[in-house]
């Protein structure tokens, strides 16, 4: 005979993101991605508060200086200064701006648009989807590298330019899982039920669809948040995205790479923070991916 | 099957349309004159623009004017380039086997190392050898392929002087261009020096198929376990278990065949984010390829040469997606209902 409980396990009673969380904050890994992307983040958000100098200030009486652990370095430039005489630790904490936060504003961006088609494409039927399918798969192909150079030669370079480029190349995979998830969800039975209570289509994706999709939505968010870091990364050392005095990362390397016999930290250190932001991203998804699954099976 | 074929054949069809019409609406969005952009002549005198105008039929309406362009597209007249004033396709043929030539070995070595890696990885999930795995292919995924491609110039080509950092040969040895692919053409040649030349070859593709490698490679690891460990947790692979066949009989006829099938789409998935990388690649160890071109086309304002490069290459990345996915579903039979 079944045994009636009023309560269920406990493991259960908690709410779904609590149980993501045990399960997260179970995996060392998945926790030190955590603890860098706050870091990352943090430093997008206040890195202009925190720079020891200005990042585009030239001072020529301190061109090239070494960093400060080889002798001939000052304490005050912990990574020394570029051939301008400008600080490279203040344009590599202003860099967490460009590359990383703007990363994920490209990232959002890329999110709404997705969620807006994705769902006027799941939740209509027939010739009208289809045709929005062939669009799609059309958008795919194009690699995102090809796709900015076309929208460089239309619009010119620039990181905001770029920055269009590369939220056009991440919308088609947004749209085809969110198209995807919202299929698979009105497929369920508790979709019918509340159909049959008097659900309207709005109420169904408000209510329904939309808080039983967000854990899928943030592993895509995390997919593309590592492309798009390596993107804009790619288009700044290129030339194509981010120019001469912004300090996003990749430009960085590229000014640097003249002088890399002379000063190679201007080549390690940003091409190591791109390296540690997008390992970040992929520990944090890759955590999320594990919890969701074992969360799921539990 | 064959009507799963016909409709493919329809889709690409339709693809391919759509992507002549972006190719020529490019020509009216890039700066410049329409006939500049789809000649490749940067000035005309008066009879030459009439001779453009009417061949392009400038004159009447768009439609016309596709149909123009896609006349000269399938007659091989694709214009000049801006910067050599030479014919593009005959321009990017001899520039296309040098891009395919280096994807081809990363995806080759991605198929042959990532896999057994991958299954290897899958075997004790929870093993030290497992997580040791897993950790090389996040690292490996991660890393920006401009920053590694320099790292490994700096350590083996500047530091130990070890390997070339750019080109496909060296500048002493001369190989005709038959097929395009450095490799074979030296294999074809009848020259003294095949055996060195081949050397040297080799020594100069080995750095950049390693920086391109890397990033399919890892994606390959990581996609293989996965899909190994769930393949594993089916009913039918306890069902196999349970008729008596042993570990290694379990993985060969009903592990692998399954836990594969993802993987050959995942192959036509990655391919355009394999293009991207080529290009990056090639920029960074000065491979005569497409990527390189189109690149530098950006620097000198070629806008004939990307509107090409765009057709060129997009058909390259359609045609791979559409092979794996008709070979998933040949290979798979419960993707043809759809």
């Amino acid at each position: 005979m079944a045994k009636f409980r009023l309560l269920p396990d406990e493991y259960l009673a908690r709410s779904p993101l609590t149980q993501l969380w045990r399960e997260f904050s179970r995996q060392h890994s998945a926790i030190a991605g955590l603890i860098l992307f706050s870091g990352f983040f943090l430093l997008a958000l206040l890195s202009p508060l925190i720079t020891p100098h200005d990042p585009y200030l030239q001072n020529d009486a301190l061109l090239l200086l070494p960093p400060s652990w080889s002798e001939l370095g000052l304490v005050q430039y912990p990574f020394g200064t570029d051939d301008l005489g400008r600080d490279m630790f203040s344009r590599l904490l202003v860099g967490a701006r460009y590359t990383f936060g703007i990363a994920m504003i490209t990232v959002l961006g890329a999110l709404i648009m997705g969620l807006l088609l994705g769902t006027l494409a799941g939740m209509s039927r027939g010739v009208k989807s289809s045709v929005f399918n062939h669009v799609l798969d059309l958008a795919l192909t194009i690699p995102s590298l090809l796709l900015a150079i076309i929208i460089v030669a239309i619009l010119g370079p620039g990181l905001l330019n770029t920055t269009w480029a590369i939220m056009l190349a991440l919308l088609p995979q947004f749209v085809h899982g969110i198209r995807n998830a919202i299929a698979e969800q009105l497929n369920q039975d508790y979709v019918i039920a509340y159909r049959l209570d008097g659900a309207n289509n709005w109420q169904v994706f408000s209510r329904i669809v939309l808080p039983n999709i967000w854990e899928r939505l943030t592993l895509m968010a995390t997919m593309a948040l590592s492309t798009a870091i390596l993107d804009i990364a790619a288009l700044g050392f290129l030339g194509l995205g981010a120019q001469a005095p912004t300090a996003e990362w990749g430009a960085i390397i590229a000014d640097s790479l003249d002088l890399i016999y002379v000063a190679p930290v201007g080549v390690a250190i940003p091409g190591l923070l791109i390296f540690l932001a997008v390992l970040s991203v992929n520990l944090v998804g890759d955590g999320l991916r594990a919890a969701a699954k074992k969360r799921r099976e539990n | 099957m064959i009507l799963y074929l016909l409709r493919r054949l329809v889709l690409l069809a339709f693809v391919f349309i759509a992507l002549s019409i972006l190719a020529f609406s490019l020509g009216y969005l890039f700066p410049g004159e329409p006939w500049q952009n789809f000649s490749g002549l940067r000035s005309a005198s008066s009879e030459q623009l009439a001779q453009l105008t009417t061949l392009y039929r400038l004159d009447q309406g768009y439609i016309a004017q596709y149909l123009a362009y896609l006349t000269r597209i399938f007659s091989g007249d694709w214009g000049l380039s801006f910067a050599s004033q030479q014919p593009l396709l005959q321009e990017m043929l001899t520039l296309l086997p040098a891009t395919l030539e280096l994807a081809a070995y990363a995806l080759f070595i991605s198929f042959f190392i990532g896999i057994p890696i991958g299954i290897i990885a899958a075997v004790k999930p929870d093993g030290v050898l497992s997580k040791l795995i897993s950790a090389i292919a996040v690292t490996g995924y991660s890393i920006p392929v401009f920053w590694w491609a320099l790292l490994l110039i700096m350590l083996f080509s500047l530091g130990l002087g070890w390997l070339p950092t750019a080109g496909r040969i060296g500048v002493l040895y001369e190989v005709n261009h038959v097929t395009g692919f450095m490799l074979l053409d030296i294999l074809l040649s009848d020259s003294h020096h095949q055996q060195e030349a081949l050397i040297n070859a080799l020594r100069h593709l080995l750095l950049p198929t390693l920086v391109l490698a890397t990033f399919p490679t890892t994606v390959m690891i990581r996609f293989t376990r996965d899909s190994m460990l769930d393949v594993w947790e089916q009913s039918y692979i306890k069902t196999a278990r349970a008729k008596g066949l042993n570990r290694g009989q379990v993985l060969y006829r009903h592990g692998l065949r399954n836990a594969l099938l993802p993987v050959i789409r995942q192959i036509g998935l990655q391919f355009s984010t394999l293009i991207t990388l080529a290009m990056i690649t090639e920029v960074i160890f000065s491979w005569p390829g497409i990527g390189r071109w189109l690149i530098d086309s950006i620097y000198q304002r070629n806008y004939p040469a990307i509107q090409a490069g765009l057709l060129v290459i997009s058909t390259l990345v359609i045609s791979v997606n559409m092979l794996t996915e008709i070979l998933h579903t040949l290979f798979n039979p419960l993707a043809r209902k759809r």
